[in-house]
């Protein structure tokens, strides 16, 4: 009993950052509650199987992701896509390409990227940047960037083909590309 | 000849594809032709790497901005 008392002590220290990875995804935050609640739980019931083998907030997310995943899909939050903006016509990308396949506005040098990774600023714009895409090429995007699952989960979970998958990711770089150049690589910061 | 030749476009959607799978023998080639000689499209590439980058210390971020 006081066994399942700790664990459930530990458990509640990582709640805040669970909400957090869990709203990041779903941009609503009761729904990240749920998702969370959901992992707690779940935790707790299989708590046989975590046996220490990982850190425990490791353990946490890798379920958050499933809950995360389970909610998406079942609210119907966009997913799957629908046909019309998956079309692979040139169309959806016209905001960077011309009608003969030039860049608009042709991305530049950013130089030593890496040190904006340092700045507080660079990822509140990162993640800005992140909510102007749909939310379904924001979640696809984040699944794969962010949660890294490989491509072929990500299309047996959310049930869209290949071609879909590439269409997304596709757009979604180049809207986040776009956005964080000209909010963040563009503009003068500290 | 255009038929050789991928247009902006086309390099950048493979450049992204890449990211997922392998591409196909000539697929690379022509793709490497192009970056070869295009400046834009190699920014593209750096650009959507260093975003991989990025996106994968998410969570190290809302570690760090927190509790």
């Amino acid at each position: 009993m006081a066994e399942q008392d700790d664990l459930a002590l530990s458990l509640e220290a990582h709640r805040k950052y669970l909400q957090r990875y869990a709203q990041f995804h779903l941009r609503d935050a009761s729904l990240a509650e749920d998702a969370v609640q959901d992992t707690l739980m779940a935790a707790l019931a299989q708590r046989d199987r975590f046996e220490g083998r990982s850190q425990l907030r490791t353990w946490l997310t890798g379920i958050l992701k499933h809950k995360i995943i389970d909610i998406t899909r079942s609210r119907g939050r966009g997913l799957p896509a629908d046909a019309v903006s998956l079309g692979e016509d040139s169309e959806s990308f016209s905001d960077s390409f011309n009608a003969k396949g030039q860049w608009v506005d042709p991305p530049a040098d950013w130089g030593m990227p890496d040190e904006a990774l340092e700045s507080n600023q660079f990822w509140l714009v990162y993640q800005e940047c992140c909510k102007r895409m749909s939310r379904r090429d924001a979640m696809v995007f984040s699944m794969r960037e962010v949660m890294g699952l490989s491509s072929e989960e990500i299309c047996k979970k959310i049930e869209i083909t290949t071609t879909n998958l590439h269409v997304i990711l596709f757009r979604a770089r180049l809207s986040l590309r776009s956005c964080m150049n000209k909010n963040w690589f563009g503009t003068d910061h500290e | 000849m255009s038929k050789l030749m991928y247009s902006c476009e086309q390099a950048a959607k493979l450049s992204s594809q890449a990211m997922e799978q392998p591409l196909a023998p000539t697929e690379r080639i022509l793709l490497g032709m192009h970056l070869m000689m295009c400046k834009g499209c190699t920014g593209f590439v750096q650009q959507i790497e260093f975003l991989r980058r990025a996106s994968r210390k998410i969570p190290e971020v809302l570690e760090k901005y927190g509790d």
